[in-house]
Formats: structure tokens, C-alpha cells, sequence
């Protein structure tokens, strides 16, 4: 899988499925069959969530599931995190790898290989074969961030030695063999975790969703007929395909390019790591290339090629390209066929893509670096079609020992990021961004369940980035600690704000506080391990915010004079940073002093 | 007692008149009044006592559904609302729940901030805090900065106030205080106090329901109140009942206090129509089909019993609304709904809609695209004099035309009948598809149910629908346009309390939820006794919300009355079981303990029982001149476009008895039945038309 680019496995012509005609299936009838897949899909979804155990795939959402051909191409999937489904495909090659020749009906198989197809370690894929007289027609398969899997630290793990110390590997398992539980597999999976109760649970609620997965496919071969249904699943790919390709011939050929900066590796703090994008549009394919990126890191920073890098772009391409609020009214189904004009690059043994064994764990601040990257490389050519710089998300990962339950309690906070003005609108303000689509947890849930009083959660105080089109304000997220715990953390930004552009000036840096139980007050790094978060300390999360997008001089007056009732802004930013004159007793934009400020500091 | 059911919708108000005592039925329908809808509703009730000889003052009970606060929250014309929360959240509200409605997308707006229910000018936080999961004060109310907030607020200019503290479900002490001082420096502010609105968990989403309150609070109220005091003369005594969106009835001064409970009214009394009318007709297990201009709502009812929507799976216009509502579907197809042809070259018809404007093309009010609507003049199925007894004319060909610029020859070599037939049958699918996930999908076989089919285009489908789900009958009700005013006349009063509890089943103690239970019933009584319900006109029903310790989401389960002891738990426990293997086929058994997590009482009042007029009885072959005209009409035969020489019916002119086989059109003023070829309907004494749709099933 790691060879260093995706070379889209497709069964049907490139230029047939481009331009050609509309296939043999009644175009009535494939609409119908369609929608019935993304019902399913996004019924899965909705399956695991409610019968999960774990805070993380209940409400965080950080679940996948759908529907794939024997080849393993995307049919259909949830509306649920992004990270998950598009790498799917990458888990059932990586465990066909094994298992070719030998899937039964009654399997249930189990696989969190990163350097075979896995999303990442923690992200365990159940899947099922589905049959019908006699042969398999398609995978029902769902993935879940399990709480814990067996690693050196509790949850996740950034400054580990290699991937063998991050989690426990279950690659290519069938944990029901022909409908048999394999029980000894299925213990040595629960004894090997330290919150057992929430992966039991998950992992069933994964087991459930599949079968309920097979169900609708079967109701649809049932009621159609195989001969009828599988072209149909191959003309339902081709027109999301075509649908994408139209969108990215509009673009004009050509290559643009971008960098920026990730942190560190969450061990050697003074070394930030190298993004480097290239964005190549020839005809109507895409390719990302990640070529100049930071060599892989010894520690966990780093990003599975097959199971996140690739899908990551699948995710960034279409919310560029074929962006859903854009294209509302037509409602293309996410399937492979969206994946099938992207090709990503990213040479082995860089961050990107990183060599055996390294340990490539926490990785969503680095997809959605990469996102943010060739955003910045697009803007030079479709820039109604971006956002300014877009701040990624903090995993914070808080855990402890339960003594009366003999058990490990762990939870992750996902704390979003918020996104960099846009052509025409302002940032979204404090929302998960560009690859992760997550909800928070409830604090009203959180604080009932865990031994952490969540101290406040609002928009951070400071500025948005000035832009005739503001960056979006992030949030701040206190917690504090009633237990001894341990925290850790994947976060970005620090040290670089969110870019601005065309004039727009940049966010603002993530800032991390501890401030200590004794009264110690500590800025931490972005990333730590298994940190000491003694009780009675509290975290801070001060969220980058986005940059922003155009000439402040050119930003609404009244726009202005609405951040400032909102105050978001003083007085004094609205005169320096966007020119414009308010009154402050009648809170009313003063005109004519606005465009003489404004025209003095055009020059 | 003289009752009247009045739904005011956005194009019609329609009334219903009933006498208990004479079995007598009435119907009125006119034009709405959209700028005041109280105008049409009084109008409407004038005009229908004086076409039947009735005084206003002896109508004893109106019952009202209205749309007035769905409107405000759609067109975002709410109050100006001041949010006073906890230190530390000012902006719980507007973060909400962090996800992007859209996972593919840079350039969405977020709906629950288009605009924010309070501007982030307008939330403002006073210290206090509630501990968790104790419920004691760790911080007390800062209550000068309480007054001092309503004060600023005042001078800033808003007209409602929203208390909502944070695990005030816990604790509701701080917000009650605070509610006071609220009441003291600000008498004339709309108040909504998030406990009062919603006394559950989730912080998010019970702040939102409060200030959604809020906001449409000031102008509901005004509205109600209008109503009454125009009313107040010509019916000093008269009983006003608001339909909610659980499908409760409850009084002015309820609604007026809880105005976001009124959301789904309108939708939900059709529900409650649709269901009655199957009940009268023999079909206790119904699905409703209400399909007007832009959206088709769905109902499903098993056994007659209304299901509620999951909690946490509402939300109005963008904002989440955690209040218990029907559980329906509304979908974008409708008559105005928009057939084209997308750059992948697949037809896809709706969710865009024309609208009432311009609408149509062959309603010829500037319309130009092919609608659903369009497709079935193109077929022949409307006649051109044919709606609203001619008042509004059918320009067939301008839907032809329609057909012809966007469809035909865009959609494989299909001419114009086989194009409108495709455009037809993808909205068609569309609704099969919302059913199938609201029966199917939920458990619930469509075999065992009956189509009630109604709104101004229920009809139109209803028969293909049914056959593509194997449904057996069809019933279109004998008036099809006002089974909404019918549902408001066949609600029962209803209160609903409800409470947090989250306990496991194996600690529970029976007498301390026997004692919730005792409270919540007492309020549902004393709000029925204050209505004034006779104590044996009471149902008081007992429901539990239960999940598996350690999900997140619930299940409605019905608990057991009486002394709530641990055979009760048991059986509770064992409806939880069997409830979550119908909803996702499956269990996990009795090794994962259950969890109680909110207790909820419904106190119901009967009402008396409402009875259609009969029709004359006729035989088997309707009269000669119900017969209004021949003319081809296109239907699908074995696969192939045909135009079938068909029977226009005048509904009107049906008797009971009377047989119509297809293919058959039946004109009912304001609705269409379209009945295919080979399938057979009878007119019941009540003039339902009762589509048979078993004997044929060459689709």
C-alpha cells in the first residue's frame, strides 16, 4: 500500500466513464437504486452512534460506516466524520492482502493495520461480507475510534518509539469465522484494552451496523435483482465521477504550490516540520503532491498514507471542487467515484507516508495541514473556492484509573478550529474544520460522566483577523481536573497563525495553559504525552483562529460596527485595522469621517 | 357542544364545524389572510356559523392550529432576545454542537447562527454554577449582576429574556432566582426560563429551545392574544385550544407561555386527520400522505397510535428544538416541486420547488420549469377547468412546452409522455422512499397498513405509492383538503411533564420513581381539572426514555401504571429490550444493564367523539352524471407509456355504494384521485374512496 502514490483501483475506462453514455441501467431506475444506497449509508451511521457505549463514537461521532464492491470501491457511507470512510477502501485491500480466496458467509473481520489500509491504529474496521446465491457481491463495513487499544499510553500516543508500541495490531482477524465467534480472539481483544467496557460495545454496536448494511443490500437485490443492481452500483459511481470531472476541467490546467509549517513531533519542541503541496490540475484529474514534506518522525507524528493521507485529499478535493452548499440542490452521492480523478503523492519515509515500523498515530492535525497547504496553493487559481488560512482541531486525550470499576477511564475532547475568511463571507467561527466533522460532547453529559468539571467554553477574546472577509474566531475550553489524570494531546499551531491572504492579515496562534493545582501558571506545547494533570489543575484551549481574507479597507462599515457590538473588536481596532470612524454613544458608523480615514489610508 | 376546527395554512384557512349533539358536520374553506392570519380565521368563523344557522357565541370550543411561530422562525423575524447564562459559556449557544452541516463544503453558512437567536451583543453572563453531579451551588447567583444585565438589557432595546443556566436540570434554584429579578426590573419582557421550556439534559440544545421561545414568544403571544380579544365579544365563553407538535391540545395561556410547542401544529392535527379518518374507515393501522405545493409530510401510525420523534433529532429552520413532536417526515416533493436535468445527465425532481410563485408553468403565474405538477397535466390527469371548481384555470400547453425545453430528449430518447411519466415516478420513489423510512426501516411491515392520502396532491399519488410498497388500500378521505381541521377536532387534550432521573435499573428504587411519577401525574391532573376535564374524561399515561447504561441516546418506551413496583421495572426493562430490536435489529441482552433517564407523564383529556356525515347510498354503478367527461389519459402499462381512454369523475356527485374502476379520475374541488388502470375503488357511507390495490400488481 505504501508505494507512494494511489493509482485509484477502477474497473471501468477513465474516458467511458468521463464522457460516455449513461450506461444500461434506466436512469429511473438507478436514481431509485441510488437513493436507497444513501439512505442506507447514512442509516449506518446513525446505527452505530445510537448503540455505541463510548462518548467518542456516540457523540463525537467519530464513527464510519457504509457499503463496497468485492474490489472494495466506496458504494455508499455515512454522514459522519470524513476521515473514516474514504479510507475504508484502504483497509479492505489491506486485509484482502491475507484473506483473498478465503471469505465465507457468517465472517466478521476485524483490521487496524496502518501500514495496511488502517485510518490509524485506533480506528478498528469491522467488516462483512455480503452473499447472495451463493457468492459475494459487496462489503458492509463500519470503522470507530475505539477509546483505547493496548498502546503504551492511554488513548493515543505521540512521543512512542515506533508503531508497536502504540497499539495493539489486529490485522486481518475474523473474529466470527462462518458465523462463529472466535472467543479466544474475541478476549485477547478485550483483555488488551483499558476501557473494555466501551469497546465491547462500540465493536458490537460495529458488528450491528453491518449486519444492518447487509440487510438493505440484500432488500435491494431482493427486489431488483442482481443483474439489474450491480451495473447499477457501477453507473451510480460513474456519475458522481462524471459530475467531478466536470467541475475540474473548468479549472485551467496547471500546477500551483504552497507551504507551511506543523509544530513539532512532539518531542524536539524548537523543530517545526515542513509541509510542502502541490496541487496539479491536468484535463479533469487532480493530483496532490506532497513531495518536500518533512522526513517521517521518530516518534507518533506522523500520517498513514493509505488509510488518511489519500482519503484526507478525497475529502479536500471535493469540498473544493464540488462543494455540497454550492451544489445543493443537486445532492451528488459521495461515493468512489469522487475519489477516482484524485491521485496523491507522498514519497515513503516523510510524514506523509512514513517507513515501517514508525508509529503514525495522531494524525488528523496533519491532514488537515496538508488540506489547509493546497488550499493556500489554490488560492492563486480558484480563490472564490477557498478560505483563507483554517485553524485544525485539538485531540486532547484525559485519563485515569476508575479503582471502584477496576477499569480505566478515558475520554477525548475534540476542541474545533474555526476557518479563514472566504470570497464574499467571513470565516466560520469556532466549528470543526476541513477534514473532521465532529460534534462536542454535552458538558452537561461530560461532567456527569468524568471526573473533569469543564470550566468554560466560549469564543476566545481575542481579534478575529482583519479581512474585508474576517477570520473566523476559534474558542477557549477550560477543564478542570477533580482526579489525578493524564493528558495527551495533538494540537497545532503554536507557532503559526493562520495565513491570511489578499490582503487579510493572519489569525491568531493556539495557545495551551496548565495552570497548576498550587497555583503554577505553565504554557505547555501542543502535543504532549501522558503529561501529569495533577488533581485540582486545570487545561486551557485557546483555539487558533482563521485569517483573514481581503483588504480590511474594503470590509462593510456596518459589518465593522456589528464585531464591535458583538465586541469582538474595540473602538480602536475598528479606526486602525479596518478605517472605519464609529460614534460610540450612538453606536452608528460615522460616514463621511469612515471614507476620508479610508481614502488617507489608501494614500 | 359546538365545536370548530380552524387550520390556518400559508394559501388556505379551513374550517370544520361539529355538533355533537346533532352528529352534524360542517366544512368552510377560504383564502388565508397571510399578513394577519387571525383575519381569515375570524371571517372563516362568521362565515360558517351564518351558512348554518349557528351563533358564534354557541360555539363552545375552538380548536386552532397554526403556523404563526413556524413563519417567524423561517422568515427570521423574531424578537430581539437577551440571553442571560452562566460565566464562562456566553457563547454554548452559538458554537452549539461544533458540526458543520455539511462535512463537504468550505463555503456553508451555519443555520443555527443565520442569524443567532440572541446576538452575541445580547448573551451575557452573570457568575453562578451548579456542581455536577451533585447538584449543589459551587458558585452562588451574583444577583446584582443578575439586575444589573436586565437592566442593560432593557436599555438596549430587547423584548425577550432567556434565563438558561448551565445543569439547571440538576439544580433550577439559580434560575428561578434570577426569572424573578427578571420579572421585577423588566415586567414587559417576554421571559423564557430554559428549566421551565425543557427540564432535560444538554446544555445546547435546551438553551436553544428556551431562546427559540423567546423568539418567537412577543409575537405568538400578540397573535393569541388578538384572537381572543377579538373574540371576546361575539364569544365571551368561548374555549380556545392550541394544537402541539406532540399532537396535544393545550390552552392560550400554555401556549402563549411555551409558544416553541406549537411548531409542527399545522402538519401534525393532519396526522391526527389522517389517523381518524382510517379509524372510521376500518384501517386502524394507518400511514399519512399530506402533500401539498412543496413538501410531502409522512406519517406513521401503527395501530392508530401517533410515534414520537426521537429527542434529540428536532430541529425547526436550522435550530435544534429538544421538545417531544410527532414523529413525521417532510420531504421536498410536491406539486410545484422542479423536474431537471443535472449536468451527470440524471433526472432529479425536487427538493427545489416553484412555489406558489411563480409556480407551475400551467399555472401560468410565470412559471417556465417542468414541474410535478406540470407532468400530470402533460398526462392528461388535470383537466384544464379542472381546479378549485374552474377558478383556476390549466394551461396544458405551457406545461407541454415546459416539458419539452428541459426534459425531452435529455433523458435517453424518451418523447414528452414517457419524459412527464420518469419526472413522475422519481417523486413517486422519492416518498416511497421517505415511508419506507419510517416503516420498513423502522420495523413496521407496510402490508399491515393503509395509505390515508390527502392535502391537495395526496391523491394525485397515493395509489402508485401504495403499489410500489405493496400497501393494500388507499383511502382518500371525502374531502381530502381539510383532514388537517378534522385532526383538530379528533385531538384529545393533552399535557405533557416529563423529568431527568438517569438512574440504572439494577439500583433503581421503585418508590422514588413511584413518587416522580405520582408528581408529574399530579400536574398533568391539575392542568386538565384548570382546562376543565371531567375527572373521568382523564387518561393519565406513563412513558420512560431508557437506553443501555453507557449509550447516549434513548427510546420511548410506555411504563407500566399503577404502584410502580419491580415487576413494573421488569416489565419496563423488557419493553426497552424489545423496543431496541425493532428500531436496530438488535439486542444486547441482559448483561448491559438499563437506564432510566427521563420519566415522562402524559395527562389526557377526552373529547367527545367526532362522526362523519353520511352520504346517500347508491348501487355498484356510480350515477350517469357524476360522469363529467372521457378523455385519454397517459398511464403506465407493463413498462410502456399508454393513453388509456379514462373516466373523469365529479367526487361531489359519488354515492356510497358506488364502484369506479380504473382508469379513473375523481375531481374533488380541491384535490385529484388518480386511480391506475386494473385497480378498483368503492365509496364508503361516508364518501371515503376506498382504493382496493390488491388485485393488481403488473407495475
Amino acid at each position: 500500500m505504501s508505494d507512494g502514490s494511489t493509482a485509484p483501483a477502477r474497473p471501468k475506462s477513465r474516458a467511458e466513464a468521463a464522457h460516455g453514455g449513461h450506461g444500461t441501467v434506466d436512469p429511473v431506475t438507478l436514481a431509485v437504486i441510488g437513493g436507497a444506497f444513501v439512505a442506507a449509508g447514512h442509516e449506518m451511521g446513525h446505527a452505530i452512534k445510537r448503540l455505541a457505549f463510548s462518548p467518542g463514537a456516540q457523540q463525537v461521532e467519530d464513527i464510519g460506516g457504509g457499503l463496497f464492491t468485492v474490489a472494495g470501491e466506496e458504494i455508499c457511507e455515512s454522514d459522519t466524520s470524513p476521515m473514516h470512510i474514504g479510507s475504508i477502501p484502504a483497509y479492505i485491500q489491506g486485509f484482502m492482502r491475507r484473506l483473498e480466496g478465503d471469505v465465507n458467509e457468517g465472517d466478521v473481520i476485524i483490521h487496524n493495520n496502518p501500514y495496511e489500509g488502517a485510518s490509524h491504529a485506533p480506528d478498528l474496521l469491522v467488516a462483512v461480507p455480503i452473499f447472495w446465491e451463493g457468492e459475494q457481491v459487496a462489503w458492509s463495513a463500519a470503522t470507530t475510534h475505539l477509546t483505547d487499544v493496548g498502546g503504551v499510553f492511554p488513548g493515543i500516543a505521540i512521543d512512542v518509539f515506533d508503531v508497536f508500541a502504540e497499539a495493539k495490531i489486529y490485522d486481518s482477524l475474523k473474529l466470527y469465522d462462518r458465523g462463529v465467534r472466535n472467543e479466544m480472539l474475541w478476549r485477547f481483544f478485550l483483555d488488551n484494552t483499558r476501557t473494555p467496557t466501551y469497546v465491547e460495545g462500540d465493536t458490537e454496536a460495529m458488528i450491528a451496523t453491518c449486519r444492518l448494511g447487509e440487510r438493505r443490500m440484500h432488500e435491494l437485490l431482493e427486489k431488483y435483482g442482481k443483474d439489474t443492481v450491480m451495473p447499477a452500483i457501477g453507473e451510480w459511481l460513474d456519475y458522481s465521477e462524471r459530475m467531478m470531472r466536470a467541475e475540474i476541467e473548468k479549472i485551467p490546467d496547471g500546477s500551483w504550490e504552497a507551504e507551511g509549517y506543523l509544530d513539532d513531533d512532539g518531542r524536539n519542541r524548537d523543530k517545526p516540520l515542513k509541509v510542502k503541496a502541490k496541487v496539479t490540475i491536468e484535463g479533469s484529474n487532480v493530483t496532490c503532491d506532497l513531495t518536500g514534506s518533512e522526513e517521517n518522525s521518530l516518534t507518533g507524528f506522523n500520517c498513514p498514507f493509505g488509510g488518511s493521507t489519500v482519503p484526507g485529499f478525497y475529502t479536500i478535493v471535493r469540498s473544493i471542487f464540488l462543494d455540497q452548499a454550492v451544489f445543493a440542490d443537486q445532492g451528488i452521492p459521495q461515493n468512489h467515484g469522487l475519489f477516482r480523478p484524485v491521485t496523491v503523492i507522498a514519497p515513503v519515509g516523510t510524514i506523509f507516508n512514513p517507513a515501517f515500523p514508525r508509529s503514525a498515530g495522531p494524525r488528523a492535525c496533519l491532514v488537515c495541514t496538508a488540506g489547509d497547504t493546497a488550499m493556500k496553493a489554490l488560492a492563486q487559481v480558484v480563490p472564490d473556492k477557498i478560505s483563507a488560512g483554517t485553524s485544525t482541531l485539538s485531540v486532547a486525550v484525559y485519563a485515569g484509573f476508575d479503582e471502584e470499576k477496576q477499569e480505566y477511564w478515558s475520554h477525548y475532547d475534540i476542541i474545533e478550529g474555526s476557518y479563514g475568511g472566504r470570497q464574499g463571507k467571513d470565516g466560520l467561527d469556532a466549528v470543526d474544520t476541513l477534514v473532521i466533522n465532529s460534534r462536542n460532547v454535552p458538558i452537561e453529559e461530560l461532567d456527569m460522566l468524568f471526573p473533569i468539571r469543564t470550566e468554560r467554553y466560549e469564543l476566545r477574546p481575542d481579534p478575529p483577523a482583519a479581512g474585508q472577509w474576517r477570520g473566523g474566531v476559534a474558542s477557549v475550553r477550560e477543564s478542570r481536573f477533580l482526579v489525578d489524570t493524564v493528558m495527551t494531546s495533538e494540537a497545532e499551531g503554536t507557532y503559526e497563525a493562520p495565513w491570511g491572504i489578499f490582503g487579510g492579515s493572519d489569525g491568531t496562534p493556539l495557545r495551551v495553559t496548565k495552570f497548576g493545582a498550587d497555583g503554577d501558571v505553565e504554557e505547555l506545547p501542543s502535543k504532549v504525552t501522558n503529561h501529569p494533570m495533577e488533581a485540582g489543575s486545570t487545561i486551557r484551549w485557546e483555539q487558533a483562529s482563521g485569517g483573514g481574507f481581503g483588504d480590511p479597507l474594503e470590509r462593510d462599515p456596518e459589518a465593522v460596527l456589528t464585531d464591535l457590538r458583538d465586541e469582538f473588536i474595540t473602538l480602536e481596532i475598528a479606526s486602525e485595522q479596518y478605517g472605519v470612524v464609529i460614534d460610540p454613544q450612538a453606536m452608528t458608523v460615522d460616514v463621511d469621517a469612515t471614507a476620508k480615514l479610508r481614502a488617507d489610508r489608501r494614500g | 357542544m359546538n365545536r370548530v376546527g380552524a387550520d390556518v395554512g400559508g394559501t388556505f384557512t379551513d374550517l370544520v364545524y361539529w355538533n355533537a349533539e346533532q352528529k352534524r358536520i360542517e366544512v368552510h374553506k377560504l383564502p388565508s389572510s397571510p399578513s394577519n392570519p387571525a383575519e381569515a380565521l375570524l371571517a372563516g368563523l362568521r362565515e360558517i356559523c351564518e351558512m348554518h344557522d349557528v351563533e358564534v357565541s354557541d360555539i363552545d370550543q375552538l380548536l386552532h392550529g397554526t403556523t404563526v411561530g413556524t413563519n417567524i422562525v423561517l422568515e427570521k423575524n423574531g424578537s430581539e432576545v437577551g440571553f442571560i447564562t452562566t460565566e464562562g459559556y456566553r457563547d454554548v449557544l452559538y458554537i452549539g454542537r461544533h458540526r458543520r452541516p455539511f462535512t463537504f463544503s468550505i463555503q456553508q453558512d451555519l443555520p443555527w447562527r443565520e442569524p443567532s437567536l440572541a446576538s452575541r451583543a445580547n448573551r451575557r453572563v452573570v457568575p453562578e454554577k451548579i456542581d455536577a453531579p451533585s447538584g449543589d451551588v459551587l458558585v452562588p447567583l451574583d444577583e446584582e449582576k443578575v439586575r444589573q444585565t436586565v437592566r442593560e438589557l432593557k436599555a438596549d432595546g430587547v423584548d425577550a429574556i432567556t434565563v438558561g443556566f448551565l445543569f439547571a436540570f440538576l439544580n433550577s434554584d439559580h434560575e428561578k432566582r434570577a426569572a424573578e429579578i427578571v420579572r421585577e426590573e423588566f415586567p414587559e419582557a417576554y421571559l423564557s426560563v430554559s428549566h421551565e421550556v425543557v427540564p432535560l439534559h444538554r446544555e445546547y440544545e435546551r438553551f436553544s429551545t428556551a431562546c427559540l421561545n423567546a423568539y418567537i414568544g412577543p409575537k405568538t403571544g400578540r397573535y393569541l392574544d388578538n384572537l381572543r380579544e377579538a373574540l371576546a365579544t361575539d364569544a365571551p365563553e368561548l374555549d380556545i385550544g392550541l394544537m402541539t407538535s406532540s399532537g396535544g391540545v393545550v390552552s392560550v395561556p400554555d401556549a402563549s407561555a411555551k409558544p416553541v410547542s406549537l411548531l409542527m401544529s399545522g402538519p401534525v392535527a393532519g396526522i391526527i386527520g389522517g389517523v381518524w379518518i382510517g379509524r372510521q374507515t376500518g384501517h386502524p393501522n394507518v400511514i399519512t400522505l399530506d402533500v401539498g405545493g412543496t413538501s410531502a409530510d409522512i406519517g406513521v401510525a401503527p395501530g392508530g397510535e401517533l410515534r414520537m420523534r426521537r429527542l434529540y433529532d428536532t430541529a425547526i429552520g436550522g435550530y435544534d428544538v429538544m421538545l417531544p413532536m410527532v414523529d413525521m417526515d417532510a420531504i421536498g416533493a410536491g406539486g410545484g416541486s422542479i423536474a431537471r436535468v443535472d449536468s451527470g445527465g440524471l433526472l432529479q425532481v425536487g427538493p427545489s420547488s416553484a412555489g406558489a410563485i411563480p409556480g407551475p408553468a400551467s399555472y401560468g403565474k410565470g412559471g417556465v420549469e417542468a414541474t410535478a405538477t406540470d407532468a400530470q397535466v402533460v398526462l392528461g390527469r388535470l383537466r384544464p377547468q379542472g381546479l378549485l371548481d374552474g377558478r383556476m384555470s390549466i394551461d396544458v400547453e405551457a406545461a407541454e412546452k415546459a416539458f419539452d425545453d428541459h426534459i425531452v430528449g435529455r433523458v435517453g430518447d424518451r418523447d414528452r409522455d414517457d419524459a412527464a411519466m420518469a419526472a413522475l415516478k422519481i417523486l413517486t420513489h422519492n416518498m416511497v422512499r421517505a415511508i419506507e423510512l419510517n416503516s420498513v426501516r423502522k420495523g413496521f411491515d407496510p402490508r399491515d397498513f393503509s395509505l390515508v392520502a390527502f392535502g391537495g396532491a395526496g391523491p394525485l399519488w397515493a395509489a402508485e405509492i401504495a403499489r410500489e410498497l405493496s400497501i393494500p388500500s388507499v383511502v382518500v378521505p371525502g374531502q381530502p383538503g381539510v383532514t388537517s381541521a378534522l385532526g383538530l377536532l379528533a385531538a384529545d387534550l393533552k399535557y405533557e411533564y416529563s423529568r431527568t432521573v438517569m438512574v440504572d435499573v439494577p439500583s433503581a428504587n421503585p418508590a422514588d420513581l413511584q413518587a416522580v411519577f405520582a408528581e408529574l401525574e399530579e400536574q398533568a391532573r391539575e392542568s386538565l381539572a384548570q382546562a376543565g376535564v371531567d375527572e373521568s374524561e382523564m387518561i393519565l399515561q406513563r412513558h420512560a426514555d431508557c437506553r443501555y447504561v453507557g449509550q447516549a441516546y434513548e427510546l420511548l418506551v410506555p411504563a407500566p401504571s399503577g404502584e410502580f413496583d419491580d415487576a413494573a421495572i421488569a416489565q419496563l426493562e423488557e419493553s426497552f429490550h424489545d423496543a431496541h430490536e425493532r428500531e436496530y435489529f438488535w439486542r444486547f441482552g441482559s448483561e448491559k444493564p438499563v437506564q432510566i433517564v427521563h420519566l415522562r407523564v402524559y395527562g389526557i383529556g377526552l373529547m367527545p367523539d367526532l362522526e362523519l356525515n353520511q352520504i346517500e347510498a347508491g348501487g355498484e354503478t356510480p350515477p350517469d352524471d357524476a360522469v363529467i367527461e372521457r378523455a385519454p389519459v397517459a398511464f403506465e402499462v407493463g413498462g410502456v407509456t399508454e393513453r388509456l381512454d379514462t373516466a373523469f369523475y365529479d367526487g361531489s356527485k359519488l354515492l356510497a355504494g358506488n364502484v369506479v374502476t380504473g382508469p379513473a379520475i375523481i375531481d374533488h374541488q380541491t384535490a385529484t384521485t388518480v386511480l391506475p388502470p386494473d385497480l378498483r375503488a368503492e365509496v364508503d357511507q361516508y364518501g371515503n374512496v376506498i382504493i382496493d390495490c390488491t388485485e393488481a400488481q403488473n407495475v
